[in-house]
Order: C-alpha cells, then sequence, then structure tokens
C-alpha cells in the first residue's frame, strides 16, 4: 500500500468514526438497533469471555503461586492476580476475545451487505448507512465491552481463587482479602477506562473495514482479516499508551 | 429525463467507461447490452449517484448530479426504482419487514395500514403467499419479485431501473419477470434494463445500446440492433437465433 492511500484510508477511517459518534446525537435515532446488536455483541459473548477470562485466571493464579510459593509469599497471590486482572489482563483479554467474535462478525455483515448492494440499497432509500448501520454497533460495543470486562474479570478473580485454594492450599479468607485490598478506585478506575476506549476502537475499526470491502468473497476475507489485525493492534497499543496516560495521572510512580 | 455528457469512470485504475454519452427521455425503454465488466450496471449506479465520474456530466431533469451531496441526491434518487442484481434484499428481515422497510422509515402510518399496503404490493408482484418467509427462503424469482414490491414501497417512481433482473432464473421465472417489468410500464413509466440476456431484452425494450469496451457500440432499435454487423454484437444475437432455430425444430 502506498502512502497516498494510507493516508486517504486513515482519513475515510476517522471520517466514519466521527459520523459514527455524531450519529448517536442526531435524529433519526435507530433504537431498535442498538438493542440488536448489544444483544449480539453483549448477551451473544457473555459465556466465551467467562469462560476464557476463567481459564486465564486460573492460569494466572497458577504461574504466580508457583513462584511466589518459592520465595514464602504465597499469601500475596490475591493481591498480584488482583491488580494484574483488574487493571491490565482482564480488559485486554476481554477486549481481544471481542475482536474474535463481535469484531469479525461487523466486518463480514457489513462487507456482505456492501457486496450484496444492500447498503446502496439503504443509500438509495435516502438512509444514512453510517447512522443504520455503525452508529448501533458503535453504540452496542462502547456499552457492552465494559459490561463484559466486568463479568470477565469476576469470571478471572473466580478462576484465580479455585487455584489458590484448591490447587495452592491457600486460605479462601486471605485470597478475597487481598483482593477486597486492590479494590481502589485508582485500580478500578484504570481498568474501567480502557474497555471503552477498546469497544469504540473495535467497532470503528469493524465498521470501516467491512463498509470499505471491494472484490467478492477474497475481498471479504481479506477485509474481515483485516479488520481483526488492526483491532488487535490498536488494541495493544493503546493499551500501553493508556496505561501510561493513567499511571501518570493516577499518580502512580514508575 | 437523463443526459450523460462524456462521462468517463474507472475502477481501479481500469477505465470502465470511456466517454460515454446519450440522452434517456421519460417513458422510454432501454436496454443496455453488453458483456460481463464492460460497465452495465456502473451506468445504473451513476445514474442514481451511488458513484461519481471521473469527468463528464449527468442531467437528470436538467441538473447535474455529479457535483450534489448525499443530502441533495434523495430527491434525485426518489425519480427513480432501482432493483438491484440478486433483489438485494435485507437479509435480517423478513419478506414483510423488507417491503415495509421504507414506509417505516419515512411514514407515520398504522401498523395495520402498513400490512394492507405491504399485502397489495407484493399482491402486485404476485408473491403475497411469501409474506413470513425469510430472503434465504425465496426462489430466486421471488426474490426479484419481492425486490420490485419494496422499491414501489419506497416511492413512485418516473422510472425503473432494474440490474439483470432475469440473470440465474429459469426461461419461465425469466419470462415472468419480463411480463412484470412490462406490467409496471403501462402507464408511460420507462425503464432502463441491464442485462446480458438479449433475448430477454429484445421482449421489454424499444431501445438497445450496447456496451463494448467502455463505450457505446450500437444506440438503436430492435431492427437497428438485429441486423448489426459489429462482431461482438453477432455473437450476442447467436443466443436469439440459437433459440428462434430451437422454436423452429
Amino acid at each position: 500500500m502506498n502512502a497516498k492511500a494510507l493516508i486517504s484510508d486513515l482519513q475515510d477511517y476517522y471520517l466514519l468514526s466521527i459520523q459514527g459518534i455524531l450519529g448517536a446525537l442526531q435524529r433519526p435515532f435507530y433504537g431498535k438497533d442498538v438493542i440488536e446488536q448489544m444483544d449480539y455483541a453483549g448477551a451473544g459473548s457473555f459465556f466465551i469471555i467467562v469462560l476464557v477470562s476463567l481459564f486465564v485466571g486460573m492460569a494466572l493464579s497458577l504461574q504466580l503461586a508457583a513462584e511466589l510459593s518459592v520465595l514464602g509469599l504465597k499469601m500475596y497471590t490475591g493481591k498480584v492476580v488482583g491488580i494484574s486482572i483488574i487493571r491490565e489482563i482482564g480488559p485486554v483479554a476481554a477486549a481481544l476475545v471481542f475482536t474474535g467474535r463481535v469484531g469479525s462478525g461487523m466486518a463480514s455483515e457489513l462487507g456482505s451487505m456492501v457486496l450484496g448492494h444492500q447498503v446502496d440499497t439503504l443509500r438509495v432509500f435516502g438512509v444514512d448507512p453510517v447512522k443504520k448501520l455503525v452508529t448501533p454497533r458503535m453504540l452496542s460495543a462502547f456499552l457492552m465491552l465494559p459490561a463484559l470486562t466486568l463479568i470477565g474479570d469476576a469470571a478471572s478473580l473466580l478462576g484465580g481463587y479455585y487455584i489458590a485454594v484448591f490447587v495452592s492450599h491457600q486460605s479462601g479468607y486471605v485470597y478475597w482479602s487481598s483482593v477486597r485490598e486492590v479494590l481502589i478506585f485508582e485500580n478500578v478506575f484504570s481498568g474501567s477506562v480502557k474497555p471503552f476506549i477498546f469497544g469504540f476502537l473495535i467497532s470503528s475499526i469493524s465498521c470501516y473495514m467491512g463498509l470499505s470491502t471491494k472484490g467478492g468473497a477474497i475481498g471479504l476475507r481479506s477485509s474481515t482479516t483485516r479488520a481483526v489485525v488492526a483491532s488487535i493492534i490498536m488494541i495493544i497499543v493503546a493499551d500501553f499508551l493508556l496505561t501510561r496516560i493513567l499511571l501518570y495521572v493516577l499518580g502512580f510512580s514508575v | 429525463m437523463i443526459v450523460f455528457d462524456a462521462v468517463r469512470f474507472s475502477y481501479n485504475s481500469r477505465e470502465i467507461l470511456k466517454d460515454i454519452s446519450f440522452s434517456v427521455g421519460a417513458g422510454e425503454r432501454i436496454a443496455f447490452l453488453g458483456g460481463s465488466g464492460e460497465g452495465k450496471t456502473t451506468i445504473l449506479k451513476l445514474i442514481m449517484g451511488l458513484i461519481r465520474p471521473d469527468s463528464g456530466r449527468i442531467l437528470i431533469d436538467g441538473e447535474d448530479i455529479t457535483c450534489k451531496t448525499e443530502a441533495q441526491l434523495r430527491d434525485t434518487r426518489m425519480k427513480f426504482s432501482i432493483v438491484f442484481q440478486e433483489g438485494a434484499l435485507f437479509d435480517s428481515l423478513n419478506v414483510k419487514e423488507n417491503v415495509a422497510f421504507c414506509l417505516r422509515e419515512y411514514t407515520k402510518m398504522p401498523e395495520e395500514q402498513i400490512e394492507e399496503k405491504v399485502k397489495e404490493l407484493l399482491r402486485t408482484v404476485d408473491v403475497e403467499r411469501a409474506i413470513d418467509l425469510m430472503p434465504e427462503e425465496l426462489s430466486g424469482g421471488m426474490h426479484r419479485r419481492v425486490a420490485i414490491a419494496r422499491s414501489l414501497a419506497a416511492t413512485d417512481p418516473k422510472m425503473f431501473l432494474y440490474d439483470e433482473p432475469t440473470s440465474g432464473l429459469d426461461p419461465v421465472n425469466a419470462d415472468n419477470i419480463c411480463k412484470l417489468i412490462l406490467d409496471l410500464s403501462r402507464n408511460g413509466k420507462g425503464f432502463i434494463i441491464v442485462t446480458h440476456k438479449v433475448f430477454d431484452a429484445v421482449k421489454v425494450a424499444d431501445r438497445f445500446m450496447f456496451l463494448y469496451d467502455g463505450r457505446v457500440r450500437l444506440d438503436g432499435n430492435r431492427e437497428d440492433l438485429l441486423h448489426a454487423t459489429i462482431p461482438e454484437i453477432q455473437i450476442f444475437l447467436s443466443e436469439l437465433r440459437y433459440t428462434q432455430e430451437e422454436k423452429n425444430v
């Protein structure tokens, strides 16, 4: 891809993102579409997020318990698991799963609508495709990913608890006390801001890639792949930048 | 009603239309013929303002639409009713919801009235029995019919635009779609049909334009088409002769 095409793509992406956001503030509102998308993105992803998060929490707890027991610090397992999950791993893991399930779905659905002339049909009928298709998806991702992250965090902590108590033979009371200790504003805020940004990034990138689909089945495959790859890269980059900013804003010394 | 003035259009640096000029009056029944990738569908999209030409002007009722915004194009688009190839029905909506889409979007009709209107439109295109089916449950012919009903619900058009309305259909269904196209044009409403099926084109149209290599190679009536000596057109006409020979046998 040459520089001119890249700049043009970026410009189109920014424009679509802005129009998608503005669509939520201007009539007509497509409430039914938002609910449908929230159901698909939220309720539909519930099980997979819980499952993945549970095992992430278990693996993390296992690794930490093994390492900390060597140092005689097993009682800190809950604390380290709690901080890692709430501030970092929970939001990122949920966002990556969300990208794989919802982001790819958005890109392929919109791409298939483009190829099947359904988007052109909307334009012919005088319906703004951004408002009708992009805004509901952006809103649903923006609202549902934080909720799913919260549920995923809880599942991870539960997984960590299982390993700490039944495998590492620690006290359940100590584990939950340590977790409660890390549930302070700074940590919770730090972990709660990220999913909103990730939700916006995943939905806007996926919608853009879907709507710019060209060239039949191969084009659809390519746009779906690009949506997932670009979303994953942006999640990781944004996570680093957000972590840096939040640590600074919340007064943590590095 | 429609004027193309020196229109050029390229896609991915490939020039699809090279300096195309023609005009279409209201009520005309036109068929654009040509092979795949010759720009037939592109012409329909240009008329609807869905894509913009690289150069040249497109006038609809005297107004140049090439520099109009999406919002300004709405009135222009309402003059036409377009049926895309394979119907382009919304996958997630059933037949009733597809046809009711524009009624819900633009009118404040009560639900009973919408249902009545939908039934009436589906009756017009003879697919009332499919009202509760999903698009994937429809046959190719039913797909096109529902798409025509949906486009009628959207607007009271001056002209119909059909993109390959009979492609992929068996001869009986293709013939039924041709009859429907003629029925809808009875009260002086013209249409443009783009197709590579010359047999269907001669059934419905009075004027024929043949696209080849980005240019209009023929613009004439049925006689002009049937007696054209251009080799590319001859190849197309062979389908017609073959069908005729079969009938004689």
